[in-house]
Parts: C-alpha cells; sequence; structure tokens
C-alpha cells in the first residue's frame, strides 16, 4: 500500500523538462531520493555520498584502513571525439565516525570507462577498458603517481561488457569477469589465454598466472565467496537468479558451447552485484542472505541457499530493500567495516546504451550514490586500520567473526614480508582446534602464496562436508604442493557428499593422467545431479587422450562398470570399440536403463557395421529407429547391410513407428519402400504427412512428378497441401502456383500446412513463391502472416514480402512514429492506459505475446523473460520494441541464420553447437537439428524473431492498455513477479467427450484419472498468480455447466501446506484421491509435495464461478 | 617478372638499414610488446628521431594475443575474420613501411609450432604485400623472455625456443629478400626489462627502444637528444596521438557502431572520421617537437 502511495507521488510530480516522450525524469534531490525507499521494520537507511563528492559509481571495494574505494565514470558509454579520458578514481573517508564521507581523496582521474576497483598489494588494481592496471601513490600524498599494466587484451566490444568485478579471493587471488560480447586475449608467462564471451579469471599477482575458472553467462556482474569459500555469480542479463560457479562450469551464451549448465532461480529478474549478509550489524534472520540488486526493478532481491546434491538450492525470499525512485540503479552491494550494507547508486533514469543512444540527453553523466543499510537493533562494529597492526594481531584478525575483518586483514597480510608472515603462522602450528580456524589459515597461507599441506589434511577429514569442499578447493590450485594429492582426490570422489564428490571431479580435471576419468567416473556409482553430469560429461572430453587410445588399445580402462564406459563414450560422441557393449546386450545382462543407453550410445557413436547390427535389434525396440535416423541425418551414417529389414515396420499401424521408417527410408533411399510410401500418401490420414516426408527425401524425379500430379489433381485439400509443401522443398518453381491457390482459400490466415516455412528455406523457393504471386489477390490476413514470417526469417526475401505487400493489398505500416506523435503517445499511455486491462489483452492468444515470452521463468523462453521490462525500458522504448522489433534487441536473444551448402537456410535462437550438429530452436519453439556437415556459414542476424506488425490489430485503447501493462512490470504493485511460492505453471484439459458422461457417473474425479486421451495443453498464471477460471478451455459437464481442470506439480519435497484462496465451486485431487475442502472460503491444507507436474488436479466450475483461483505454498 | 623485381629490389636497398622517405606510413604490427609500445611511447620516439624524415606517421596496429592468423583481431567469427580486419586495414592505411614483430605466442607451442607459424608468416607476408604494397616489410624476431626467480617461472627453455624462432625468422626473411631485425640478439641477456617475464615495463621499454633501434639497423640518436625536453614532449605528444588513432581504429562498442548491433547504434559511427582532425594535429604538433629534439646537438 506504502509503495502505490509512493508511486503515485513520484507520478503526480513529474517535471516539464520532457525529453523525447520520456517525462518521468525524476528529481534528483537525495532527499527525495531517500524519502521514496520502501524498506523492511527495523531497517534503516543513510545517505555516504553524493553528486557533487561523486559521480557514475561502478563498483566500490574497501581496503585494509577501511576506506571505500570506487571507480567512477562518466564518459560511459562512449568517448566523445576529442574528449580528455577523465574517468576516476575516488576514496571516500568517514572521518568522525557519523556514517556519512567528509573526504574524498581523487587517486586518479585520467581512465577511460574503469570499471572495477581493488585497493590491495599496496595499490589498487583497476580495470581501464582494455587493460588492467595497478595503480601505486609511492610519495604518500594520496594521488597515484605510478602506473603499471598489469593484463592487457580485453575486449571492448560492448562498453557494459567490459572486463570488470574484482573481487579478492580468500585465496588472496584476483578474481575478475567479463561479458557476452568481449574476446580477450591475454598473454602470460605460461602462454596465451583466450576467453571469448563471458566468464570468470582468477589470477595470482605474485605468479602473473591467469585463468579461467568459468565460462558463459551474458553479463554477470556480480561474484562472492560464502562463507566456506564456494563461488557465486549474479547475471545482469540473464535471468537465472543466483549461479553456483565451480571450475569448468559453462553457462548460457558461452561461444561454442555444447553443454551449458543452468543458474538456481530461472525466471528471476537481472541482477547486478551480489553480496552475503554478515557480521553482528545484521539481524539473525538474514544472516547467509545473498542479496543482488534488480537494477531495472529499483531493488534489492534476497536469496537464501541450502546445499542439495552437487550444488545448491537457492529460494527467492521478500526484497532486502526497494524504491520507487526511477533513478534509483543499486549496481553494487557491498558489507561495510562497520557491519553496515553499503549500495552503490548509479542513478541514471537511462540505463544500457544498446537500446538507447549513447548520446541520448536523458543519459545521465553526473550523478551518483553511496548508501549505507543499517539494522535498529543491531549495533554497527568498530572500523578497523590494520595498516598499522603488527603480523601477529593480523593473524588473529583473520579468525575474527566479522567476516570483512577476517578480509581486510588477510588482505593487509599480502603486503607484509612473506617470511616473517610464514614464521608467525608456524608459532600457531597445533593450536587451532575449530575447523572454522583451520580453514582460515588455511587461506592465510594460500593468500601469501603457500600451501598448508597439514591443515588440508586435517580438513580433508572434518565432519562437515563444507570444510572437505574447501580444503578441495586449495588442492584444486596448488596439488602440486600437496604431497599425496591423489590419493586425497581418489578417496573424495566416493564421499559421501555430493559437493565434496564434484570438487573430487574438478581437482582430477587439474590432474590429467591415464586415471584421471576413470577416477572421476566413479561417481557415477552415487546419485548423479545436472551438475555433476555436466562435470563429468567434461572430463571425458577434456581429458580423452588419456584415455580413449588406451581403451581403443584393448585395455580394461573402466574395469567392469559397463555404464561407466557407456556415459564415456556417449559423452565423447566419437567412434570407439563397441563390441564390450555389444556383447552385453546380446548376453541379456543388462537392466532395461542400461540396456537403452547401451543402444543409444551405439547409435551415437558407432560405424556402418555397428549400425547394420543395432538394426537387427529394431524389431524389439523400434526406438532404434529414431536413433538411425539421428545417425542417417547429422553423422551421415547409414547401415551397412540388411537395411530392407526396415520394409516390415512400413506397415505398422503404430503412425509414430511408420513415421520413423518412412524418413528413414526416404534418407536411405530405399528402393522397394517407395510403393508403401506411395499407398500411405494417397490412402491413410494419419500417415499421410510421413509418408510425403519419406519420399521426398527421395528427392528423384519420379518423387516430383507424383507430387505435382497430387498437388494439382487430389480431391483433398490436405493431400494437396502436403504435396505442395513436400514439393516446394525440392522443386519450389514447379509448387509455387499450387501453394498460391491454398493460400488463396485461406481466409482465416492460418497456414495450417505450414507453405510459408517451406517456401523461406531458400531464396530460390521464395522467389518462386513471390514469381506465382504475380498479379494474384490473397486474403488480407494470409497475406499479413506470410509477410511476418518472412520479415523474421534470417534473410528477409524482398521479392516475396514486395509481392505479398502487393497480393493481399496491404498497406506499408508505418512503424516510425515522428517526435511529436511518440510524445503524445507516451502521454496518453501514462494518462488512459490501464495495466489491468492491458494484461487482458497481453494474454490474448491471437497476439502471440505468451508463445514466446514468459514473465518471471513462466512461459515460453524463445524470447526474453518480461519480468522488470517496465522498471527497466522507457515507454518510449517499449512502443518502439512493439512496431518495430528489429530496432531494438536484446543481448542473447539475436537470430542465428544457419546457411546449408544446398542453398537452404534455417532461422533461429541458437541453442547449442557441436563438431556434428547445431541447434536452433525456431519461432514456434520447435528444436531444428542441423548436421555440421551439411552448414556452409552461421551468421548472427540483424532481424529480429519477434514480428512486426503483430499489434497492427488492436485498436488504439487496447495498444495503450498494452503497452501501460508492460511499462508496470517489474515495478513495486501489482505487476511484479512476487518471491511467494505461488502455483504458476499450469497444464490444462482441452474438452473431451467422455467427460459428459463420465461426469454422471463418478463426478469431477473423472478429470483426476489417468486417461491417454485427455489432451493437455500449457497455462501460465497472471503475474500476479491468479488463474482466472473464464480463461480455461470449457470442459462440458452436466447441463450447463463447463468446467476449468488444470493440473500442477509441487517441487517441494515432503509434507506442504498449501493455501486456497476461495475454495467456492473447486475440487482438489492429488493423484486420484479428492482432498476434503470446506464448501467455501480460504482454506489451508496439508499435501505431499509431488513435482510431477500432472500429480494435483484442480476442477474448478467455469460457468458459475469467476473468482480467480491463487494457491500458494505456505513457508515457514 | 615478380621474382626479378624483388632481386632488384634486394640490390637497391642497402643490406644494414630500414629506409624511411619523407611522408612514409609505417605500420608497426605484432601482439602485446608492440600494442603496449604505443602507450609508453618510447620506441616510436627513438624511431622517429631516428628515421629523420619530414611527416612520418606511425600507426601502431599491435593488438595482445596476436598471432599471424590473426587470432586476436576477430571479434564474434573465426580467426580468419581477424585476419580479414587486418588486411582491411591494411588496405586502408596503404603503408610504405611494414615492421611486424610476431612469435613471442605461436614460441610457446615449441618445436612441434614452428611449421604453422611459419607456414602462416608466409601467408600474412604475402597478404601484406597484396593489399598494401608497402617499399619494406621489415621481419623482427621476438624479445627474450625474462626468469624472475621464483615464484615465477623459469623462462630458460622457453628462451631456448624463442631462439629457435628468431633464427627461423631470419631464415624466413633471407628466402622472401625481407629485411630481418634480430631484436630477440640485441636486446640479449637484458635483465629486469619486464615485470612478467614477457612485457616490457615503462622503463623496459626505455630501455628496450635503442635495441629495436640498433636491430633495424638505425643510428640512435644523441644522449642529448634523447633525455632533452623537447624528447619528453615529443614522447607525450606521440602517446597522444596514439590514443586518438586507437579511439578511432579500434574503438569501443563496435558491436553497434560497425557489427550486428548496428541497426541500433550505428549512427554513432558518425563520430570515428571526428578523430582525423585531431590526429593531424597532433602530427603537426610531432613534426615540430621532432624538428626541436633534432637542433640539439
Amino acid at each position: 500500500m506504502i509503495t502505490r502511495l509512493l508511486l503515485t507521488a513520484t507520478l503526480t510530480t513529474l517535471t516539464a523538462s520532457a525529453q523525447r516522450g520520456l517525462k518521468d525524469i525524476p528529481d534528483p534531490d537525495p532527499v527525495k531520493q531517500a524519502a521514496a525507499f520502501n524498506l523492511p521494520e527495523g531497517m534503516e537507511i543513510q545517505l555516504v555520498a553524493s553528486d557533487p563528492m561523486i559521480a557514475k559509481p561502478v563498483q566500490m571495494n574497501f581496503d585494509s584502513r577501511g576506506r571505500l574505494w570506487l571507480v567512477s565514470s562518466g564518459m560511459y558509454p562512449h568517448i566523445v571525439p576529442g574528449a580528455e579520458e577523465n574517468d576516476k578514481v575516488l576514496i571516500l573517508e568517514d572521518t568522525n565516525g557519523d556514517g556519512v564521507a567528509d573526504k574524498r581523496t581523487v587517486f586518479a582521474d585520467d581512465l577511460h570507462i574503469p570499471t572495477a576497483v581493488l585497493p590491495a598489494d599496496g595499490g589498487a588494481y583497476v580495470a581501464n577498458s582494455t587493460e588492467i592496471i595497478f595503480l601505486k601513490d609511492t610519495d604518500g600524498d594520496g594521488k597515484a603517481d605510478h602506473r603499471r599494466v598489469v593484463l592487457s587484451g580485453f575486449g571492448t566490444e560492448d562498453t557494459h561488457h567490459l572486463v570488470h568485478t574484482f573481487e579478492q579471493g580468500p585465496d588472496g587471488m584476483l578474481y575478475f569477469l567479463q561479458s557476452i560480447y568481449i574476446h580477450s586475449h591475454l598473454e602470460t608467462p605460461y602462454g596465451v589465454r583466450r576467453l571469448m564471451g563471458g566468464g570468470v579469471w582468477h589470477f595470482r599477482p605474485e605468479t602473473q598466472r591467469a585463468e579461467i575458472l568459468s565460462k558463459g553467462l551474458i553479463n554477470p556482474w556480480g561474484f562472492i565467496f560464502d562463507e566456506h569459500g564456494q563461488t557465486f555469480a549474479t547475471d545482469g542479463a540473464g535471468g537465472h537468479g543466483i549461479n553456483n560457479i565451480f571450475p569448468r562450469s559453462v553457462f548460457r551464451t558461452s561461444p561454442g558451447a555444447q553443454r551449458i549448465v543452468d543458474g538456481l532461480n530461472p525466471g528471476q529478474p537481472k541482477l547486478c552485484g551480489l553480496e552475503i549478509l554478515s557480521g553482528s550489524g545484521i539481524p539473525k534472520e538474514l544472516q547467509g542472505v545473498l542479496i543482488a540488486p534488480d537494477f531495472r526493478g529499483h531493488r534489492i532481491n534476497a536469496y537464501r541457499l541450502s546445499p542439495e546434491g552437487s550444488s545448491f538450492k537457492s529460494t527467492r525470499i521478500d526484497d532486502f530493500l526497494s524504491s520507487s525512485h526511477r533513478a534509483f540503479r543499486p549496481i553494487d552491494v557491498k558489507m561495510g567495516p562497520d557491519g553496515a550494507l553499503y549500495i552503490a547508486d548509479w542513478y541514471n533514469p537511462i540505463i544500457q546504451h544498446g537500446e538507447v543512444d549513447f548520446r541520448d540527453e536523458r543519459r545521465d553523466h553526473s550523478r551518483g550514490r553511496i548508501w549505507r543499510v543499517s539494522f535498529k537493533d543491531q549495533p554497527l562494529v568498530e572500523k578497523k586500520n590494520f595498516t598499522e597492526s603488527p603480523i601477529e594481531d593480523l593473524l588473529v584478525h583473520t579468525l575474527s567473526k566479522e567476516r570483512v575483518h577476517r578480509e581486510q586483514a588477510r588482505s593487509e597480510l599480502r603486503t607484509r614480508n612473506r617470511d616473517e608472515v610464514l614464521a608467525k603462522l608456524d608459532d600457531w602450528k597445533g593450536r587451532l582446534t575449530e575447523d572454522f580456524a583451520r580453514m582460515q589459515f588455511m587461506w592465510t597461507h594460500q593468500a601469501v602464496n603457500h600451501t598448508a599441506v597439514e591443515l588440508i589434511k586435517s580438513l580433508i577429514t572434518s565432519d562437515d562436508p563444507r570444510y572437505r569442499a574447501a580444503a578441495l578447493r586449495v588442492i584444486y590450485h596448488r596439488h602440486e604442493e600437496v604431497p599425496g594429492a591423489a590419493e586425497i582426490v581418489k578417496k573424495a570422489i566416493n564421499d559421501k557428499n555430493g559437493r565434496v564428490r564434484l570438487w573430487a571431479v574438478s581437482c582430477l580435471a587439474q590432474m590429467p593422467g591415464p586415471d584421471s576419468v576413470p577416477t572421476a567416473l566413479q561417481a557415477l556409482d552415487h546419485p548423479v545431479d545436472k551438475t555433476m553430469d555436466f562435470a563429468l560429461w567434461s572430463i571425458v572430453r577434456e581429458h580423452q587422450e588419456h584415455w580413449a587410445p588406451r581403451f581403443e588399445a584393448g585395455k580394461p580402462v573402466f574395469g567392469d562398470k559397463l555404464p561407466h564406459l557407456i556415459f564415456a563414450m556417449k559423452a565423447l560422441g566419437k567412434s570407439l570399440s563397441l563390441e564390450s557393449i555389444f556383447t552385453s546386450i546380446d548376453k541379456g545382462s543388462l537392466s532395461p536403463t542400461e540396456r537403452k543407453d547401451a543402444i543409444s550410445v551405439i547409435s551415437q557413436v558407432g560405424s556402418t557395421n555397428d549400425l547394420s547390427r543395432l538394426l537387427k535389434l529394431a524389431p524389439k525396440e523400434p526406438a532404434i529407429l529414431d536413433q538411425l535416423v539421428t545417425a542417417a541425418q547429422i553423422r551421415k551414417l547409414q547401415p551397412k547391410s540388411g537395411k530392407e529389414q526396415l520394409l516390415p515396420f512400413l506397415d505398422s499401424d503404430k503412425p509414430a513407428v511408420f513415421a520413423s521408417a518412412a524418413k528413414l527410408a526416404g534418407l536411405w533411399k530405399l528402393a522397394p519402400a517407395r510403393e508403401k510410401l506411395m499407398t500411405a500418401f494417397t490412402n491413410s490420414a494419419t500417415k499421410r504427412q510421413a509418408a510425403a516426408e519419406g519420399l521426398r527425401l527421395f528427392g528423384d524425379q519420379e518423387t516430383i512428378k507424383l507430387f505435382l500430379k497430387l498437388s494439382k489433381e487430389s480431391p483433398d485439400e490436405t493431400t494437396r497441401a502436403v504435396a505442395v509443401k513436400e514439393l516446394a522443398k525440392i522443386a519450389p518453381d514447379r509448387a509455387a502456383s499450387s501453394a498460391v491457390a491454398l493460400l488463396q482459400k485461406d481466409t482465416e490466415g492460418k497456414d495450417p500446412h505450414g507453405l510459408f516455412s517451406s517456401f523461406l528455406q531458400s531464396g530460390r523457393a521464395s522467389t518462386s513463391l513471390a514469381k506465382a504471386l504475380k498479379d494474384q489477390t490473397l486474403p488480407t490476413k494470409i497475406a499479413t502472416l506470410g509477410l511476418q514470417r518472412a520479415g523474421t526469417s534470417g534473410r528477409p526475401p524482398k521479392d516475396l514480402m514486395a509481392a505479398l505487400q502487393q497480393a493481399g493489398k496491404l498497406t506499408p505500416m508505418s512503424q516510425q512514429l515522428s517526435a511529436t506523435d511518440m510524445a503524445k503517445l507516451v502521454d496518453r499511455v501514462k494518462k488512459e492506459g490501464d495495466p489491468h486491462r492491458g494484461e487482458t489483452v497481453y494474454r490474448r492468444t491471437d497476439l502471440q505475446c505468451t508463445a514466446c515470452h514468459a514473465i518471471g521463468g513462466f512461459g515460453s523462453p524463445i524470447g526474453p523473460d518480461l519480468v522488470s521490462i517496465g522498471a527497466s525500458a522507457p515507454v518510449d522504448y517499449l512502443i518502439t520494441s512493439l512496431l518495430n522489433p528489429n530496432d531494438k534487441i536484446k543481448e542473447g536473444y539475436h537470430t542465428t541464420l544457419v546457411s546449408e551448402k544446398n542453398g537452404n537456410a534455417h532461422t533461429g535462437g541458437l541453442v547449442s553447437e557441436s563438431d556434428t550438429e547445431v541447434v536452433l530452436r525456431d519461432y514456434a519453439g520447435q528444436m531444428n537439428r542441423i548436421a555440421r556437415a551439411d552448414i556452409k556459414n552461421i551468421t548472427i542476424s540483424p532481424v529480429s524473431m519477434m514480428p512486426p506488425g503483430l499489434t497492427a490489430g488492436l485498436r488504439e485503447d487496447q495498444f495503450i492498455d498494452l503497452v501501460r501493462f508492460l511499462s508496470e512490470l517489474g515495478k513495486e504493485g501489482d505487476f511484479k513477479v512476487s518471491a511467494k511460492p505461488i502455483i504458476r505453471d499450469w497444464q490444462v484439459l482441452k474438452p473431451h467427450p467422455r467427460t459428459v458422461d463420465g461426469m454422471g457417473h463418478y463426478g469431477t474425479s473423472v478429470f483426476a484419472e489417468k486417461f491417454e486421451g485427455y489432451e493437455w495443453q500449457g497455462y501460465g498464471s497472471k503475474v500476479n498468480g491468479e488463474l482466472l477460471p473464464s480463461e480455461l478451455p470449457k470442459v462440458k459437464g452436466r447441463g450447463r455447466n463447463t468446467w476449468g481442470v488444470a493440473r500442477f506439480g509441487i517441487t517441494e519435497k515432503g509434507k506442504v501446506k498449501l493455501k486456497i484462496n476461495d475454495t467456492t465451486l473447486l475440487d482438489l485431487f492429488a493423484g486420484k484421491k479428492k482432498i476434503a475442502l470446506p464448501e467455501k472460503g480460504p482454506a489451508i491444507i496439508e499435501l505431499t509435495g509431488n513435482e510431477d507436474p500432472q500429480h494435483f488436479t484442480l476442477a474448478v466450475n467455469s460457468a458459475y464461478r469467476q473468482t480467480p483461483v491463487l494457491l500458494e505454498l505456505v513457508t515457514e | 617478372m615478380k621474382k626479378l623485381w624483388l632481386t632488384l629490389l634486394s640490390l637497391i636497398l642497402p643490406a644494414s638499414a630500414v629506409t624511411f622517405e619523407d611522408n612514409d606510413t609505417v605500420v608497426l604490427l605484432g601482439n602485446t610488446v608492440i600494442e603496449r609500445a604505443q602507450k609508453y611511447g618510447y620506441l616510436e620516439t627513438a624511431l622517429t628521431l631516428s628515421a629523420n624524415k619530414k611527416n612520418l606517421k606511425f600507426r601502431n596496429l599491435g593488438w595482445s594475443g596476436d598471432t599471424v592468423f590473426g587470432h586476436a583481431r576477430s571479434y564474434f567469427g573465426p580467426p580468419k575474420e581477424g585476419f580479414a580486419r587486418l588486411k582491411a586495414d591494411l588496405t586502408e592505411l596503404k603503408p610504405n613501411v611494414v615492421i611486424v614483430c610476431y612469435g613471442a605466442v605461436a614460441s610457446f607451442d615449441s618445436r612441434e609450432g614452428l611449421p604453422e607459424f611459419l607456414a602462416g608468416y608466409e601467408t600474412l607476408i604475402a597478404m601484406i604485400k597484396s593489399s598494401a604494397s608497402p617499399r619494406e616489410i621489415v621481419i623482427v624476431s621476438p624479445p627474450p623472455a625474462e626468469s624472475l626467480g621464483a615464484p615465477m617461472p623459469d623462462m630458460t627453455t622457453h628462451n631456448e625456443d624463442l631462439s629457435l624462432f628468431s633464427r627461423a625468422l631470419g631464415d624466413l626473411a633471407k628466402k622472401h629478400q625481407l629485411r630481418f631485425a634480430d631484436f630477440f640478439s640485441t636486446l640479449g641477456s637484458s635483465k629486469a626489462l619486464t615485470d612478467n617475464g614477457l612485457h616490457f615495463t615503462s622503463e623496459g621499454y626505455q630501455a628496450a627502444a635503442p635495441k629495436f633501434v640498433e636491430a633495424l639497423g638505425l643510428t640512435l640518436a644523441t644522449g642529448n637528444q634523447l633525455q632533452s625536453e623537447h624528447a619528453r614532449k615529443l614522447r607525450d605528444a606521440i602517446i597522444a596521438k596514439n590514443k586518438l588513432f586507437f579511439f578511432q581504429w579500434r574503438p569501443a562498442n563496435e558491436t553497434y557502431l560497425r557489427l550486428f548491433r548496428k541497426h541500433e547504434q550505428g549512427n554513432n559511427a558518425k563520430e570515428l572520421p571526428m578523430f582525423d582532425p585531431l590526429i593531424a594535429e597532433a602530427e603537426k604538433e610531432i613534426e615540430a617537437l621532432k624538428k626541436t629534439t633534432l637542433s640539439l646537438k
């Protein structure tokens, strides 16, 4: 409620300085900004520093004297020709302890978009576009007078992706990150290290060793070690919340990645910065909570982690704080040396520079704030100046209960005489009893580039897996200095804790040898989750030269562990001897899962002889046919002999088996099959499409003749359409006129047979259709659809688009608004737009918004998640994006265009690429696998997958409502996806004839049955989590009754409590069991969680109930 | 015909020194050692004074981590796009002299990497000739690595590889009748020029610049000239000019200015030519400072 009021207040104080449509340039007065915070009970916020003392803070870190260092960039996003490089490193001090910075030192003022600063090693490391430099004040005047390049070769392809986010690990290394568009080439004394795209680096100054820890992520600006030395990152352009960063992990968008790991919270807002709340200034209930700014949404999100298998479970909890001030852009959060939390506020109504012009006048270049958060009931702690402390004291402080002090003291120790530090550490030998203290000293040794072998060996035997994992992390970096490291790791691979086993795999990856892969694969004898599966897959491939040749030479690499061998072969994806696998299949000694795995690995890596042997097994295992299709399409391999064994499958009455067999017949060009396919094509409605595809794959003159005849003469429209569609793929010029005839009848504009897709496969095909359309007319709707499809194909065919416009008499839509019109429209959105009506427009199926976009992780992954679009994007940006999608394309959502050697082209979002295939997700969400062998080139297309003109059918008021809805997404209020565990993901029942009678006999329990004939479709709740009975398909009951039936799963395990907003006219089933509910009103019931998305069934009487349904898990 | 021309050329060229002429454009090409030289300015200052020609234009095209294949120059595409980018740069700049220093990265592949490196170098030479037809191409051997003591790695073995690569570069230059500047040998076993064993510090560049000039067969300016206030100003002016050229040649935000997000922010590429007059202005100053410096004895 408070939030709503504040929002209204902000809107009514709009200034008159409107620039190009954006009118809500907020009042920059820090007092007003402070008043706009929405703080939970007990929290206090204070302004530490503001403009003109500071401007545009990018990253901040504290030094061992408790001073706050920050880099400040007024130059961002791009240097103006002739302008000086004048970005700064600033040091802020609070000399009288009132929390307000009263002293500012300009340490350096000649930098170029500096993106990170870390005071350490007697100076400061600064990220300065193409390089990391070290600045030092040698004469004590507070200003840097010495400058040294530490590393160079960082890319600058996008200035908000530059090398950034410095963090000193407890191990004394410098960690830094880079983002998606950056390509870096660092020459080190150990060889060149290249990182294309995003990732995490670590660097040890003493040895000058720079290595990659993890790859991928879109724009990761948050990185943190937890209390036990595990690392996490957030992503400023990805939506997976917290990401678990383990060695060699690969995340989304890493170029060339064949496999990736996902973040821990898919569907979260984009986050910049990351900190773990700790120390005596933080209340008990927030200890250990991860906070990360949602800079688009003007708030700071919070997450709680718990161990789960080899990784973590991350749960979003209530926001740490939020603001209704539209220029509040929290981008960095750090615990301070006084126990308070500090927030760097970039302060800008405009963010990003991809979508909003570099030189946009609304972009602020001079403001910036630092805020300090404390809690009424938590007294702050005394700040320390460690620069004057003797080594003995510093060592004691590395055991402090205040984490910030431990880190400051450890960092300070790096500047002291190393031999003295080690000698004093020796004095403590045998005196540490707690694992926690041992771990701190293990790190202190590491921080001064020394290996504490005894401490490592003691922690590896700890009862607490967190310490065992921490010990392995040190071994990961320093195994050469740990005698017996190999034995330790060998034992750890069978540890009872999943995360310890994962670290053992990581360590093995550092120690390649004949045993590394066989040892790592022992982890398969324990539960394997996705993270572990990835790590094992990765080491099998990375270390292939250490095991594959030995295996080929007949050595028993994996002993008698067939599952290990199968895993290794699948992961490697290369042809190796499969004799032992065939033997096991023949013996019948395999479990059904093992047998399935064995068959699939043979199809993935086997030779043509192996495929022949596989085909023989097909009568018992028809799924083999699909595997042979893949082998033929992607690997270009066919069984060497016995192909005629396929023929009986063409008589199968199972459509799926027939379809695979038909495709194989075509791919193999199996002549005796042609007759059967032709019969199926003409006679069988269920087999027609598959038969046609099989025939098309023959691709010869005979096929073309057949298609041509049917496309013109068949009395059945579907037959004609299928013939045209397939003919278009092999002889488009001969299919075009029949296609036009079919399209002319398509008054609904749905293109049910997908004719456009066929004609958009190549330039030759689209030109044929364009020619055939000359002097013809088409219904408006189908011409519009064609135009959309053509316009979003990677290389939009101009001739076809012109022909469609002419044939459909489409007047070219003016998508460019004048500045005046845009200003008017923006104004109307603000004054007249109703976001609630807008949400209804958004959810209309004909607009296709939900077909591609998710909100808060619920919905389609094709386009960007819109969870906080309103909080981040100005209204004019939203309007332009709707009218002209190609103008603004979010990074990570560019269309990839794959051209085949035969002239065909495919477009879509890049899902993965490997040596053998490239996978695209097309506009309909379908995965399209293309064999590497067929590919001529892959390019990034400047065309959005979102067609222009989607909103053309809307009335003006509807368009205004829609924009208003989008503009509210993510802001405080009704359109912010809450952190509450609400059921949002549903599968809803389509009407089915059996329910009418069934209802009479069994009541609503007919909906809970596991009846195979039921058809289900996806459904997502509204932004506030509500399911609307009126939106569900109307499943008929008795009389006038209609029912909405929706199924869902609950991922929480064990007993859970579910809150139902109102049980009126609503039934609920767990499995087939009906749950007793009160007749009406709210209810809380207890259930046992079950993640099967079809486990729970909810039936609501949609004829008589309009009240939305809201189901929420009750958490303690 | 081409062969004859090359033979003639080798007869005309004095065997000992690289030649510069008035108004020459000189490209410095290579990896980190060349790239960082632009920010310290010592190397270019020494060359400017030694050459003693009117209106020499130096263009530093060094790129950290680069190889003869253009590995570091491609952005979103394969390395061959980096090579194509270099070709486009040379075609546009049309340098009269190209000073090439590669081998530091490839030598980490040891003896096994040498054939590939040399083959790549041949392609590079052919490309430079076809795209810019420079009067001179100079092959410079990479500087030796330094062993800085534990915990820094011992570079003795690596120096053996560097020596091998340097000798091979000498042979390559001979084969193509190109001038060879043996920077590896002229630097010899110098100490403390680097702080990571590979790349010069500011003091390192200052000490290495005379050796670079020597390797090119040029005569170094006098100590008086080099240590003068004028030379210091000249170096500052060179550094300032190099920055302007860098902002134009390798601008930040290229994804938006020239690549696949051009449709969003490509309009801002109009700012790139605005650096031309700024660079020209800076070069006037360099020319003047060079004259005053050389007027000293």
